[in-house]
């Protein structure tokens, strides 16, 4: 079942490489056929599993190369089923967002598949190696998606993106070795008790290196300041598809990266990092805010304050209490939700004007009414408003960290005023895109459009529902996050 | 499940239905909105007699709750609670929100977005309900944010001229600033009990450690403040009159701002065991009211002269909370409602024929609209406290609750507000109704049957919930007495002499152009708030985005420049590698030695750029790779490339080298 899910897109690259060029049209359908029925998988997966346990579910374990311990892991549990669902939907409807795409189209549609073997094996991996395979190959369809689709400055985003995440790769790679040499595993579920049996004597001192490793692998993909300016770059230059799928999905890899590896194995070296990942968050929170707000480019406004919404996940993390590893996941999911729709929005508007300039764009409210109270509805999504997604996994990272011992009030209270300033942003922009007279470039033009409706609306009411049903989200989390808790032993 | 649950679901309903039609729909169902309010209002009013008489507050005769999530294992449960504050405040926002409703059908029926107006008006009118409600802290705060986005919108209504944009974000931003207190109270709450349920929560405070009440007691009524328009978070509010009238009845007059009060008297016992927090409630309320009173003097837009009006009332009964007792401060609650939205809408009317809100424009109006003018003047005289109007009885409540809590500064205070209440009332009154009209052409006239009749509505309210107090107000288990003789005719007395000043303003013409030619720098004071807002733009704002700019040019050039600046140096070394070493660059040996080569010269940037850098002064080293990251995009591309071939030797020295430890390891 895991397997398919993984590789049932390769089914369709495969068939996208076979189109002969004549129909080269027809790799969308092919496209967004087969990551619709993938999708449909990940549904299915979700009926049949059990609610309510922190085990791995749905196990497959194949000998790979045995010599030195490698094997083809696969497992699920709660912490990766909501990302593997996310990251599914999020790949049928770039594919749907990407309809116009007339470049190149099989190379195009071939990459988002891949993308999707890529990230769907990064969740599913048990297998450190295999993790590692996979976390690569993402970076190769993004790549070319950039490089190819992208904007003016494309090539410098695509190997500036390629080069700092395989930098930061190339950290955990180092980790996994290293752990590896002390341990003889590459198992991510069993480390957690053979590290635990390596005390925390001479190990110790190791593991704060290992983790350091990992930390820095992760923190670049998520990132954390002061790691993130690929981000802005890549965001900006991807094309719409690849800017929802990387905000969407792609950062929360680094944020999994944490809950799956380095927090549950070196729970004692996380002691000693707790304070230090804690600043970090609360300088992404507040520094990406702050530079959000300075941005006269929609779309990289946009992306920085993805780096202060990932603030928010990573200071639930630095917390190590159950309520702070909740909101991590919850914002994980609801930041995946929020940051796609708005760079879906944005690609709707960019794809009739052509410029990403808030100054040349506004007054959409007058043209583009139903557009506009979508877009306003995902800034409020966005800004934490209750009801909404967005306000879940922030207020649980901020109950959480007050809650830990290892973080200072005033932290706290300054990601609070990170909040505030995500209102300041958020409100500055929709001020002079949405309202006020139309300007020459948003004038005259067409409404939503029924397919672009269609990306839209899916993410939209998941935003609702989980922001007014918290368990829909939570029931998966929260066993994770209690056995996390339990882990670290806060 | 009982069936006065019921109540903040009709307009919730309504919203549902309206938010997703066409505009053209919503135009046409309009009247949803008055008739799914007026089913809330029936239903509060069936219940409030049904049920009102003898319950407790704080004990619900009926509840509802349910699992929100579970966190950590903890069950985080929301419910809703009909105790009988409930039903009050139930009764008063329904009985409102269905005046303002129906007035609304007249004062927007030719706005082109009418349909979007109610919806959002219905949104807002559900979550106002569902707060008062709420037996749970959290969903308190839910309720309470997303009235904030109703407020928001509504205000910014008129989204194409920009004073309606700048206020509704002011009034957000401040707003939220102010919930600041409420996120940091509730996780100390949390942290402290495991529930966000008011019963558990009251239950558990006496034994919260003094920090956490502090905490809890400040973090509240810092969002009140926000809310209900506090210094020093006031300054939204009188910016806020740019949205429509009516909203402006309720949400800035009736009930969103009045949440503030309604949530600190909730969590009265928990407040209540910190002094610091009560008295800092009093201080900052009868400041607030003061100031409030001050500004109203000295306003000539109808609107913003209630603005300030509301500023001062809601001081008033914020400075009451401190005293510890709620009484006083609810039964202001209540009357203001009333008399406060019956002010808004009447003026809505006065605004809709004159055709300008300056008040100094209007004149002779009580010739044109006796009926309008009886019922403004009902409100106006209820605001400054004139027996028997409802506003006498609740402000002499709390003015005795001043006095028996021991606090006579603050009585003495109040009654100054008192007086400066009574003499903007009186000399608005004036300007508006009597003299000669001021404009060249006057078209005023009666209001519509559709004004007149919700705001004939209120009037009746505002006549009778003072005379019958006892009636309603014992019922929440207050002891509320008539007011004695004595305090009576103190504050009849200064209320006259208010209104006698405020008579002499009128009649001898002392206004602003008056000020302007003696005490110029008053009316440049009072035009400036006193300069509340001055502090903010000159403290936060122009520093704010000073900093976002500075921190954006630190981001592109400090911090993205070393990245770049590290691959364009390292591309330049490459580069020199690759001429110096052609003739060794030779077949596949090459490769690892150009590897090599390349790792050391990633270990000299990092001993360079970092370890000596830092030593040696970072500003400089930044400042290089600044300038190298302006070099030409072309050519950091190529830098870029040479670094990918670079990294992947790298990464196969790497996997080599884990490759052969795993193989040492296997043997």
């Amino acid at each position: 079942m895991l397997s398919l899910i993984v590789f049932l897109p390769l089914v369709g690259v495969l068939l996208i490489t076979l189109l002969p060029k004549k129909f080269e049209a027809a790799a969308k359908w092919l496209a967004l056929v087969t990551s619709v029925v993938d999708f449909g998988l990940v549904i299915a997966l979700l009926t049949r599993f059990k609610i309510g346990s922190a085990a791995i579910q749905f196990e497959k374990e194949i000998a790979w190369i045995p010599q030195v311990h490698i094997y083809y892991h696969l497992g699920i549990d709660g912490l990766s089923l909501p990302l593997l669902a996310l990251s599914t939907l999020l790949i049928a409807i770039a594919t749907l967002a990407s309809w116009k795409i007339t470049v190149k189209p099989r190379l195009y549609f071939a990459m988002i598949l891949l993308l999707s073997v890529g990230l769907s094996g990064v969740f599913l991996s048990l297998d450190l190696v295999l993790f590692y395979l996979f976390w690569e190959i993402v970076l190769i369809p993004m790549y070319f998606l950039i490089s190819q689709w992208g904007g003016p400055r494309r090539q410098y985003a695509a190997i500036k993106f390629f080069l700092y995440t395989f930098f930061g790769s190339v950290f955990m790679l180092v980790g996994i070795a290293a752990l590896f040499i002390y341990t003889g595993s590459f198992d991510m579920i069993a480390l957690r008790h053979l590290t635990a049996g390596l005390g925390s004597g001479a190990f110790g001192t190791v593991a704060w290196w290992i983790f350091a490793a990992f930390a820095i692998g992760f923190a670049v993909k998520i990132p954390i300041w002061p790691f993130h300016t690929w981000l802005p770059d890549a965001h900006v230059e991807a094309p719409t598809a690849g800017s929802a799928l990387l905000a969407g999905i792609m950062l929360k890899m680094g944020l999994y990266g944490f809950l799956r590896i380095a927090v549950p194995i070196l729970p004692q070296a996380f002691h000693h990092w707790q304070l230090i990942l804690g600043i970090l968050a609360v300088v992404s929170i507040v520094y990406g805010a702050a530079v959000a707000f300075a941005q006269t480019d929609i779309k990289k406004l946009i992306a920085y304050s993805s780096v202060s919404h990932m603030g928010f996940a990573m200071l639930g993390i630095a917390a190590g209490t159950a309520a702070g590893f909740s909101g991590a996941m919850a914002v994980s999911i609801s930041h995946g939700l929020i940051a796609a729709m708005l760079f879906l929005l944005v690609g709707v508007v960019y794809e009739r004007t052509h410029t990403r300039e808030i100054a040349k764009l506004s007054g959409v409210a007058a043209a583009m009414p139903r557009y506009a109270g979508l877009f306003c509805f995902a800034s409020f999504a966005a800004m934490g408003v209750p009801l909404l997604s967005g306000f879940v996994g922030e207020f649980l990272s901020l109950l959480g960290s007050w809650g830990s011992a290892a973080l200072p009030h005033v932290l706290v209270v300054i990601a609070g005023v990170g909040i505030l300033l995500g209102g300041a942003y958020m409100l500055w922009l929709m001020q002079r895109f949405i309202f006020g007279t139309p300007s020459a470039a948003i004038e005259g033009q067409p409404e939503i459009s029924a397919r672009e409706l269609t990306t839209i609306v899916p993410l939209a009411v998941l935003v609702v529902a989980i922001g007014v049903y918290w368990t829909l989200l939570l029931q998966y989390a929260d066993p994770i996050a209690r056995m996390l808790q339990k882990l670290v032993g806060a | 499940m009982n069936w006065f649950f019921l109540i903040p679901v009709f307009p919730a309903l309504g919203f549902i239905a309206l938010v997703f039609l066409s505009r053209a729909w919503r135009n046409r169902l309009i009247y949803i909105g008055p008739v799914l309010v007026g089913l809330s209002a029936l239903l509060a009013i069936i219940g409030f007699i049904r049920y009102f008489p003898g319950r407790v507050i704080g004990q619900p005769f009926a509840s509802l709750s349910w699992t929100l999530a579970r966190l950590g294992g903890v069950r985080l449960t929301l419910s809703l609670g009909l105790d009988s504050l409930a039903i009050l405040m139930l009764a008063m926002v329904s009985i409102v929100g269905f005046c303002v409703q129906l007035y609304s059908l007249f004062y927007m029926k030719d706005d082109e977005r009418r349909g979007w107006y109610f919806c959002v008006l219905l949104l807002f009118t559900a979550a106002m309900l569902a707060l008062v409600t709420s037996g749970n802290l959290l969903l308190i705060f839910a309720m309470w944010e997303v009235m904030g986005v109703c407020s928001y919108l509504l205000i910014g209504f008129w989204y194409k001229d920009e004073a309606p944009r700048r206020a509704s974000i002011k009034a957000f931003l401040v707003t939220r600033a102010g919930d600041l207190g409420f996120f940091v109270a509730l996780a100390a709450i949390w942290s402290a009990c495991g529930s966000f349920q008011l019963d558990a929560i009251i239950k558990a405070a006496p034994q919260f450690s003094a920090a956490t009440l502090l905490v809890v007691g400040i973090g509240l009524l810092w969002a009140a403040a926000g809310k209900s328009a506090q210094l020093p978070l006031s300054v939204w509010l009188p910016d806020a009159m740019a949205g429509p009238t009516p909203s402006s009845a309720i949400i800035h007059a009736a009930t969103m701002v009045a949440a503030g009060i309604f949530m600190i008297a909730r969590m009265m016992p928990v407040i209540s065991l910190s002094h610091v927090a009560l008295s800092l409630a009093l201080w900052v309320g009868i400041i607030t009211a003061l100031f409030g009173a001050f500004l109203a003097c000295f306003q000539t837009d109808i609107k913003r002269m209630l603005a300030f009006s509301t500023i001062s009332q809601l001081g008033l009964m914020f400075a009451a909370l401190g005293t510890g007792a709620i009484d006083g401060s609810l039964f202001h609650l209540i009357t203001h409602a009333f008399f406060k939205s019956l002010l808004f809408l009447a003026a809505g009317t006065i605004i809709h024929v004159t055709g300008t809100q300056d008040m100094r424009k209007m004149g002779g109006l009580a010739k044109r609209m006796p009926i309008m003018m009886t019922i403004f003047s009902i409100g106006a005289f209820a605001l400054a406290g004139i027996m028997p109007l409802s506003g006498f009885f609740s402000k002499d409540l709390i003015m005795e609750e001043f006095l028996t809590h021991g606090h006579p500064v603050v009585f003495a205070l109040a009654l100054v507000m008192a007086t400066l209440t009574a003499l903007y009332v009186v000399k608005a009154w004036f300007t508006v109704f009597f003299g000669a009209s001021r404009q060249e052409k006057s078209h005023a006239h009666e209001g519509t049957l559709l004004e007149i009749v919700p705001t004939a509505i209120l009037a009746a309210f505002t006549l009778l919930l003072g005379v019958f107090n006892q009636g309603w107000l014992g019922c929440l288990g207050f002891k509320v007495e008539m007011p004695t003789l004595q305090m009576a005719s103190i504050s009849t007395g200064v209320m006259l002499i208010g209104a006698l000043a405020g008579f002499l303003l009128y009649r001898f013409r002392i206004d602003n152009d008056w000020l302007a030619k003696h005490a110029p720098w008053l009316l440049r004071a009072t035009e400036a708030r006193l300069y509340t807002d001055a502090v903010y733009e000159y403290l936060i704002i122009k520093p704010y985005f000073w900093v976002s700019a500075l921190l954006w040019r630190v981001d592109a050039r400090v911090i993205d420049g070393a990245v770049n600046g590290m691959v364009a140096l390292y591309g330049g070394l490459t580069k020199l590698a690759e001429v110096t070493d052609s003739r060794l660059i030779d077949g596949a040996v090459n490769g690892i030695g150009a590897g090599y080569k390349r790792l050391t010269a990633v270990a000299w940037i990092v001993d360079a750029r970092l370890i000596d850098g830092a030593v040696n002064g970072v500003g400089a080293g930044l400042k290089q790779a600044g300038g190298l990251a302006k070099k030409a995009q072309v050519g950091r591309i190529h830098a870029y490339q040479r670094a990918v071939v670079g990294a992947v030797i790298v990464l196969l020295i790497i996997v080599l080298f884990v490759v052969f430890v795993v193989l040492k390891g296997v043997a």
